[in-house]
C-alpha cells in the first residue's frame, strides 16, 4: 500500500524537507495559492521497505564490495611477491585469487547486463562453472606442470 | 506494506517488453569522452584477461603434455623477433593498463580524485604508463 505524502511547498517554492519525517499524513490536501489558480492537488507515493530485511541486505552488499577491494590489494601486492620469490606457495595464492577476482569482476558485468529472474540465476550458474574448472584448472597446473610463477617466466624467456 | 524498489524495476521493465515500446537511443548518440572509454576498456581488459586465465586453466586439464613442450612446439614455429614482441605486447597491455587503472579505481574508493580535471589527468596517466610498462616488457 502506498503512502502519500503531501507535498505542500513543491508548487513553485522547491522542495521542503519533508522526507526527513518518518510520519505519513495520509490525506492528500488542495492548495489554494495567494494568485488566482487552480489549487494544486499533489500527492506522491513512497515506498517503504521492511527495514529489518533491506538492512541485512545492504549489509551483505556492502562487505562484498569491501572484500572486492580487499582482494583488489592483495592481488597487487602477489605481483611483486612472484617476481622475487616464485615457488609453490604463490603459485596457488595467484591461482585463487586470480580466479576469485575474475569471478566477482565477471559477477559485476553480470549483474549490470543481464536482467530477469531466470536469466540471472543461470548466467550466475554459468559462471560458476566456469570459475570451478578455472580454479580446478590452475591448481592441476601448478600440480602436475611447472606451475604459474615459471610459466611466465619460460613464456617470457622465448 | 511498500513495493520494493525491485518490483517497481521489474514492473516498469515488464510494462515495456509487454507493450514493445522502442528503446531510446543511448550508445550511439551519446559524445564519447576519455574517462567513457576508460572505463569500458577497464571492463574489456578485465574479461579478456580472465577468458584468457579460463581458457589457459581449460587448457591445462584438457590438453595432453606439458607446458614446457608446448612453447618448444612454438618455439620450433620460428615466428620472428617481431611476432614475438608483439604477442608479448598483446598479453602485457591488457595486464598493465587494468593493474594501473585497478589503482586509479582503488583511489576513487578512498575518495580521491574525483575532480574532473583530476579524473582526466590520472586517465592520461594510466594511459601512458601502461603504453611505456608494455613496452618494456615486450622488449625483455
Amino acid at each position: 500500500m502506498a503512502a502519500v505524502y503531501k507535498l505542500s511547498s513543491v508548487c513553485r517554492r522547491g522542495v521542503h524537507p519533508l522526507l526527513y519525517q518518518s510520519a505519513l499524513l495520509a490525506r492528500p490536501a488542495a492548495i489554494l495559492q495567494k494568485r488566482r489558480e487552480p489549487p494544486c492537488l499533489l500527492t506522491a507515493r513512497i515506498h517503504s521497505s521492511q527495514a529489518l530485511h533491506s538492512g541485512a541486505d545492504s549489509k551483505a552488499a556492502s562487505m562484498h564490495w569491501t572484500a572486492e577491494r580487499v582482494l583488489s590489494i592483495a592481488l597487487l601486492a602477489m605481483g611483486p611477491v612472484a617476481y622475487y620469490s616464485p615457488g609453490p606457495v604463490i603459485d596457488y595464492s595467484l591461482a585463487a585469487a586470480l580466479t576469485l577476482h575474475g569471478h566477482w569482476g565477471i559477477g559485476q558485468v553480470l549483474t549490470d547486463y543481464v536482467h530477469g529472474d531466470a536469466k540471472v540465476k543461470m548466467a550466475n550458474a554459468g559462471l560458476f562453472l566456469l570459475s570451478t574448472v578455472t580454479f580446478a584448472g590452475l591448481c592441476y597446473f601448478n600440480y602436475n606442470d611447472v606451475g604459474i610463477c615459471k610459466a611466465v617466466a619460460l613464456l617470457w624467456s622465448k | 506494506m511498500g513495493s520494493t524498489a525491485k518490483e517497481e524495476m521489474n514492473k516498469f521493465w515488464d510494462k515495456n517488453s509487454r507493450l514493445n515500446r522502442p528503446m531510446s537511443p543511448h550508445l550511439t548518440i551519446y559524445r564519447w569522452s576519455v574517462p567513457m572509454m576508460m572505463s569500458i576498456t577497464h571492463r574489456g581488459t578485465g574479461l579478456a584477461l580472465s577468458s584468457g586465465i579460463s581458457a589457459f586453466a581449460a587448457a591445462a586439464l584438457l590438453l595432453p603434455g606439458s607446458y614446457p613442450d608446448y612453447l618448444d612446439l612454438i618455439h620450433s614455429l620460428s615466428v620472428g623477433p617481431y611476432l614475438i614482441g608483439l604477442a608479448k605486447f598483446g598479453i602485457a597491455f591488457p595486464v598493465s593498463y587494468h593493474t594501473y587503472n585497478g589503482i586509479r579505481h582503488l583511489c576513487w574508493d578512498l575518495g580521491k580524485g574525483f575532480r574532473l580535471p583530476q579524473v582526466n589527468r590520472s586517465g592520461y596517466a594510466v594511459i601512458g604508463l601502461s603504453v611505456i610498462t608494455s613496452v618494456i616488457l615486450a622488449l625483455i
